[in-house]
């Protein structure tokens, strides 16, 4: 799987989908069903035990009516999804091309490497599979971001293991925050359904759910990072502010490209 | 043994992948296919309104009706407002004219086209399903065939471009959705961009065909889109056959020891 | 005399020398003609009457306000030329050939006119325009154009011009004085197009006057209307309100010697409802708007300087 992992970007489509078949080539090391906890040097800004979670999310109801999303909420949810399978296509393309510098030169990270770039895949593949059923538009920089993100990658992979976490870092703080942002807003819409006595739809509380986990993984990865020497990085500041604002022009190019 | 790992690591295991993968990639496709798309084009048939107020329906499908004998002009437009019950003066409900006319027939029988996916064959490939979809919009144009080039003329005006080319990327996007193409990539572009063209393409032909059954413009049709799906597999295999040259010569670079 | 006057008169005496016209009708000439045309012997004392703060003969009253009103009139095409800088033509000429009123000549149509109601369309601007547009264009003989005032003067020089143009020699204008929020001689569901240049920022209550149009159009019958509204673009809307603040009140002053009028005028316009708000009273009053869905429901013309606004009565 290792080898799989460093092939390049144009086998990407199919390799970004976790499936089966690939596990016998993965000997080594477990990729583990359920997250694992570390102890977090940063903590998001919500933390699931704190975070509200309306009843309409967890029970069924049906004599309440159903009014389809309006077209704002709509756009929104085009403009969101658009951008989160921009982001995990950056983030697998990343990984893709940090791990070969970084597992030669600290074999232990092997397993962590993986299992981050195995958590994105699923992410991309179900960003992927979320813009195909809604028929949203992929963004046109789709290329731009491939090239971008693969280089980021690399270069940050040559420059070592530190600058290569405070990459990670850098991303994961950007991304988490925006998935966070869109929790947020998706929570606040099914409030406002609540309190109109309209029901929350099946696709509205199973998106919430989804981005919610997603988005303790991304924390978890910015966790790990921080946890490998992110903040050892010799021109830390630099790479982090330069990442950050990177990632956030990418996010509003692409919420409108 | 520990010599053995780095070039167990290095050499191209993906040319043996190669594969296995896009067979991976055929499956999950087919997996997803034309079942799904199947019930979401039935969805869409239920959900979608349509963008006409039962007003403008009421005239624009009996202007419609009157185009094969007056054409898309103000005439047939004044025609169909006194068979819905209106008067000569509510055309001024069309600020665009017998524009609005054009703009009707596009719209409904793109929206139609979602009542046709359902009886695609249920595990055709996607290619047959944009011939049989794009063939079907195709023969929606046959009362009006003789008198569409009035239509195009109107489409080509500076006032009318922008709509007329939105128009057509709906409707490309509305032929590869419901022929069950799942594409997320920036292929999703070049797919659209290249349909839209061949579906102009073939439009255009049909307004001088004058076979029976407009069987010319049917062979039309099929030639192009076999032409597209030639340049888009070599295109394909251009690329990938590139970016396993390169894959090998890093691989290659690195098993020498070059920090890469 | 001050220039504008010496040099307008002498334009006209010329033209008049090389064009003989009948009289053109200034204030001061006319009293002079009225003095020269006094017949020579009458026998006893001639009623007289009032006219401003003249007494004067009751039969030359109808003429001196007739003359009056002449001054004014003309005086009133020349500010609408000044300050509009002469596009108010172009908006009346493209108000009139986006209604397209006239039956088309098509076979069950022949004979059957239209019924048009020009509103607050005293001198006839409009209406001369959708006559000829009827009759040019559409070869309409048949379709007929009330032309309604509330003020019976702008009625007067609506006919005088109607007479001297040559608009109407089969009678197909006539004229009625009423007020657009009671429209009580004119019949349910009587009129196909009923239409408002330049008037509607004068009415009282405009969602009055709107009801009364939605219960005199037919259904199907189509309400049009011309306006002053805000302008789109920040750059042009602080030029145009520079222009409008600072030159109209003082070309009023200069060329009709009435600076409060048009400083009015100019206000009221900047108080009148933009396209939105315009576009929602014209929806609430029953109407259907053009456009559709996605559609704004008006016109704007010069980037929103003047509007046109349209309203189909649905059926039933």
């Amino acid at each position: 799987m290792n080898v799989a992992i460093t092939s390049r970007s144009f086998f990407g489509q199919a390799l970004h989908r976790p499936t089966p078949f690939l596990d016998f080539l993965l000997p080594s090391f477990t990729i583990p069903s359920s997250r694992t906890r570390y102890a977090p040097i940063t903590s998001s800004s919500a933390s699931p035990n704190t975070e509200p979670s309306p009843s309409s999310l967890k029970s069924f109801s049906s004599n309440k009516r159903r009014k389809p999303l309006s077209k704002t909420q709509r756009e929104f949810l085009d403009r969101g999804l658009r951008v989160n399978q921009a982001g995990e296509l950056a983030a697998t393309l990343i990984y893709t091309h940090q791990t070969p510098p970084i597992t030669r030169a600290h074999p232990h990270l092997r397993s962590l490497m993986h299992r981050m770039y195995f958590q994105e895949a699923g992410h991309f593949s179900t960003f992927n599979e979320m813009l195909a059923k809604h028929r949203i538009r992929p963004t046109a920089m789709y290329p731009v971001w491939s090239a971008a993100a693969s280089v980021l990658g690399w270069g940050t992979g040559l420059m070592g293991r530190e600058a290569a976490m405070a990459c990670t870092e850098a991303v994961e703080t950007e991304i988490g925050g925006h998935y966070n942002g869109q929790v947020r807003v998706l929570l606040g819409w099914v409030k406002e359904m609540e309190d109109k006595g309209e029901e929350v739809g099946e696709e509205v509380r199973e998106l919430v759910s989804t981005l919610k986990r997603i988005r303790d993984e991304e924390l978890e990865h910015l966790d790990e990072a921080v946890g490998e020497g992110a903040r050892e990085a010799k021109p830390y500041e630099l790479l982090n502010r330069v990442i950050r604002s990177g990632c956030k022009g990418a996010i509003w190019i692409s919420e409108r490209v | 043994m520990a010599a053995a790992v780095p070039l167990l690591h290095t050499r191209s295991y993906s040319l043996n992948l190669f594969g296995l993968i896009s067979r991976i990639q055929e499956l999950d496709r087919g997996l997803m296919n034309n079942d799904y798309h199947k019930a979401t084009a039935r969805r869409l048939e239920h959900e979608a309104p349509s963008p006409f107020s039962p007003t403008e329906d009421a005239i624009l499908s009996a202007a419609l009706a009157h185009v094969p004998t007056h054409g898309f002009t103000t005439t047939a437009l004044t025609h169909g407002a006194r068979d819905a019950g209106y008067l000569d003066i509510s055309t001024n409900l069309f600020p665009t004219g017998a524009f609005s006319i054009v703009n009707f027939h596009l719209v409904t029988q793109r929206l139609a086209l979602a009542k046709h996916a359902s009886s695609l064959q249920p595990h055709a490939d996607i290619a047959t399903n944009i011939r049989s979809l794009a063939l079907h919009r195709l023969h929606a144009n046959k009362p009006i065939a003789h008198r569409w080039q009035e239509a195009l003329a109107l489409l080509s005006t500076a006032r009318h471009i922008p709509t007329s080319l939105r128009e057509l990327a709906l409707l490309s996007d509305e032929l590869l959705f419901l022929a069950g193409s799942t594409t997320v990539t920036s292929a999703w572009y070049t797919d659209r961009a290249a349909l839209a063209a061949i579906y102009a393409g073939a439009e255009l032909f049909m307004t001088q065909d004058r076979s029976k059954g407009f069987a010319e413009t049917e062979e039309f049709l099929t030639r192009r889109l076999e032409e597209g799906e030639k340049v888009r597999g070599g295109l394909d295999m251009v690329g990938k056959w590139v970016g396993m040259q390169a894959g090998g010569l890093v691989d290659g670079l690195r098993s020498k020891g070059v920090w890469i | 005399m001050s220039a504008p006057t010496l040099s307008r008169t002498s334009t006209r005496l010329t033209h008049r020398l090389l064009n003989p016209q009948p009289p053109y009708r200034c204030l001061s000439c006319c009293r002079y003609l009225a003095q020269s045309q006094e017949p020579a012997n009458h026998s006893g004392p001639t009623p007289t009457t009032h006219f401003g703060f003249q007494t004067v003969p009751s039969s030359s009253k109808q003429s001196r306000v007739a003359n009056v009103f002449t001054s004014v009139a003309s005086s009133y095409d020349t500010m609408n030329d000044l300050m509009s800088l002469g596009t108010h033509r172009l908006w009346k000429d493209y108000f009139v050939r986006s209604i397209n009123p006239g039956t088309r000549d098509c076979e069950e149509g022949k004979g059957k006119g239209q019924t048009i109601l020009d509103i607050a369309g005293g001198t006839g601007d409009i209406a001369f325009r959708m006559l000829e547009h009827c009759t040019v264009v559409n070869k309409d003989h048949a379709s007929k154009i009330i032309v309604s005032d509330i003020n019976p003067d702008m009625l007067a020089e609506g006919k005088r011009r109607a007479r001297e143009g040559g608009h109407d020699h089969s009678g197909r204008l006539s004229w009625l004085e009423a007020n657009a929020e009671n429209l009580h001689t004119i019949s349910d569901n009587s009129i196909d197009l009923y239409t408002v240049a330049f008037g509607i920022r004068n009415f009282t209550s405009k969602a009055l006057a709107l009801r009364e149009a939605f219960r005199v159009l037919k259904p199907g019958g189509v309400f049009a209307c011309l306006e002053f509204s805000k302008v789109n673009n920040r750059l042009v809307e602080a030029l145009y309100k520079r222009w409008s603040f600072g030159a109209i009140p003082l070309i009023g002053q200069l060329v009709a010697g009435d600076r409060e009028s048009y400083q009015y005028l100019v206000e009221s316009i900047e108080r009148f409802p933009g396209q939105e708000e315009l576009k929602g009273m014209i929806e609430e009053a029953g109407f259907l708007l053009p456009g559709g869905e996605e559609g704004k429901g008006w016109e704007d013309l010069m980037g929103g300087i003047a509007c046109v606004h349209k309203g189909v009565k649905p059926l039933g």
